[in-house]
């Protein structure tokens, strides 16, 4: 490790193992970096030749993955956990060096529920961000009057930061999650669809699809990710450990032409820009007015209600926001610990003994250091 | 193979998929055999009602379906029976199918519908998903016992608050509470909670 830190950038680029790469993503706002590294020619610039594939599910990107017909995924940050401790099959050891964004994710409620929630308050629109006791004070409610189904939620992937948000969100009020509600999967494209025809409740989500249920008139975004958590990797780059140690030049030229991305994407203006590329059919194939808000930092709540401003609502650069950190790590297996997803007989330390596999700072600060010395020759 | 068929009774599929032409070339391949075939579009939105409520034994989906992720996870979020699910794929890679299939918990039918090849992948799809989800089992049953905990710690906690016992004192009256009106601790436990919580006027 230590004759690659001193790679100089030519070394690196003289030394690229696979510069053609089959990338996978899922097309959301937070795919903006590598969807924007792309169209500005940064993967091309260190040395790699780039084909984008736009997966339809996180299960298939996942299995592509593991069976290399993709090189290297945008993956929900849970994930590579998932994967390399085998939560859903076979163990695939995976790892992370690189932040893809942080934070993004917020919980919208169906036009119903939000009804019921005003006529609680009689008549009024309650504060934002929302207390999820109103939620408890409904579920009680409907305990009582046995005729009503419980209150159903989704999120788009069970190893999911929605997920754990969700969670987070209804168990700050008592409510208990297994008890009390119904937590569904269901695909993003397809969630406003559900959530107008009532098939559920609400959703915790990642742009663009809290704006879209609002401009649509059909729900209430009550709550982001940022009121719940604060900061945390959203989305991240994997690749298997066999694939990193096979190709571990190309590696680090990959994350340093998305670090380059992000740092493009944390100056104002670029964000509408990049509103506007990602907007387009082959991207998220969404109107502008879905996609720019989140970008700029606004949330919208409803039709008749001011929007909020979230502080980065969307970090790509920012305080450090692309180095993991083990502690990041280690705060996603306590969360997915407490989901219920891993055993509890696992110890802290075995915990973090996971996470000293799966994420490798070291190679993102191998990359900086080469990234340095490019900047400076 | 033949030995592994026989050995199973009836087993409805559920095929989720919008190529006619594909559902009918599996229909034939699974003719006369134990699987018995239910078919559901996959473009309908209730999709998850309708998974929910059939009384399918295995499910078979396209690899590039959005609805992927919902069928996968049903099996570890909700409190639905998991399903072994296999999946169609245009990519005829024999090291991918390969793997996907030794990796147990989805298999792919790829390419064009060879009828030998259906039966046989439907075959090993189900006898991996089995083997899988008894290692599962472990898991649920260690999450069950650390909930009852969680419930009994909290009466526990109340007993020894509100009455000013210490806590084995609140332990042993929990237990004596659950023997004597033959319920498990946790249920005890829990009934005690809920009534000093509505006692309190709400939560």
């Amino acid at each position: 490790m230590s004759s690659l830190s001193t790679l100089t950038p030519t070394a690196l680029l003289n030394q690229i193992e696979k510069p053609q790469l089959d990338l996978g993503i899922v097309a959301l706002t937070d795919s903006a970096p590598i969807i924007m590294a792309q169209q500005m020619g940064l993967f091309a610039k260190w040395g790699l030749d780039v084909q984008l594939h736009m997966q339809n599910s996180w299960a298939t990107l996942r299995d592509k993955l593991h069976t290399e017909k993709l090189d290297a995924v945008q993956m929900l940050a849970p994930m590579p956990m998932a994967s390399s401790m085998g939560l859903l099959g076979p163990a695939f050891p995976l790892l992370t060096a690189f932040n893809l964004s942080m934070n993004g994710n917020a919980i919208t409620l169906s036009q119903p529920l939000m009804h019921e929630i005003k006529t609680l308050n009689h008549g009024n629109m309650p504060a934002l961000p929302l207390n999820a006791t109103w939620l408890a004070d409904i579920i009680q409610q409907r305990n009582h009057s046995l005729s009503d189904k419980p209150l159903t939620f989704a999120v788009v992937y069970p190893y999911s930061c929605h997920h754990y948000q969700l969670r987070d969100w209804l168990e700050s009020a008592g409510i208990d999650v297994e008890r009390d509600v119904n937590i569904v999967i269901i695909p993003p494209t397809q969630m406003t669809k559900a959530l107008a025809d009532n098939t559920i409740d609400g959703f915790c989500v990642g742009a663009p699809w809290n704006t879209k249920a609002v401009r649509d008139g059909i729900g209430c975004t009550v709550i982001t990710s940022c009121d719940i958590w604060n900061e945390s990797p959203e989305k991240v780059l994997a690749v298997t450990q066999t694939w990193q140690c096979a190709n571990p030049n190309t590696f680090l030229a990959l994350i340093a032409a998305l670090q380059e991305a992000c740092e493009w994407l944390a100056f104002p203006p670029n964000r509408f820009e990049t509103a506007i590329c990602m907007s387009q059919p082959e991207y998220l194939n969404e109107k502008l007015e879905n996609v720019a808000p989140a970008l700029l930092d606004s949330c919208l709540t409803s039709l008749d209600n001011s929007p909020r401003e979230i502080s980065a609502y969307l970090r790509f650069y920012t305080h450090q926001a692309n180095y993991p950190t083990l502690a990041q790590g280690h705060a996603l297996l306590v969360d997915m610990q407490r989901a219920g997803q891993i055993p509890q007989s696992l110890s802290d330390l075995q915990l973090k003994q996971w996470v000293e596999r799966i994420y490798r700072p070291d190679l993102y600060q191998q990359m900086r250091q080469i990234q340095q010395q490019a900047a400076s020759m | 193979m033949s030995q592994l068929s026989q050995s199973v009774p009836v087993l409805n599929v559920l095929i989720i998929d919008d190529n006619s032409a594909r559902v009918a070339a599996v229909q034939n391949a699974l003719t006369g055999t134990a699987y018995n075939i239910q078919h559901l579009a996959s473009t309908k939105s209730s999709l998850l009602k309708e998974v929910e409520s059939s009384n399918a034994d295995i499910i078979i989906l396209d690899m590039e379906s959005p609805s992927r992720d919902t069928i996968e996870s049903l099996s570890v979020i909700s409190n639905y029976n998991p399903k072994p699910v296999v999946m169609f794929s245009t990519q005829d890679n024999p090291a991918l199918l390969q793997e996907s299939i030794s990796a147990g918990v989805s298999s792919y039918i790829a390419g064009q519908i060879d009828p030998k090849r259906v039966k046989f992948i439907l075959d090993v799809a189900v006898a991996r998903f089995n083997e899988f989800q008894e290692l599962k089992q472990e898991l649920r049953d260690t999450k069950e016992k650390l909930s009852s905990r969680k419930w009994v710690d909290q009466a526990k906690a109340l007993l020894i608050e509100k009455q000013g016992i210490t806590e084995q004192e609140a332990y042993t009256a929990i237990r004596k509470m659950a023997m004597e009106n033959g319920e498990k601790m946790e249920v005890v436990a829990k009934n005690l909670v809920s009534m000093a919580k509505l006692l309190a006027g709400g939560r």
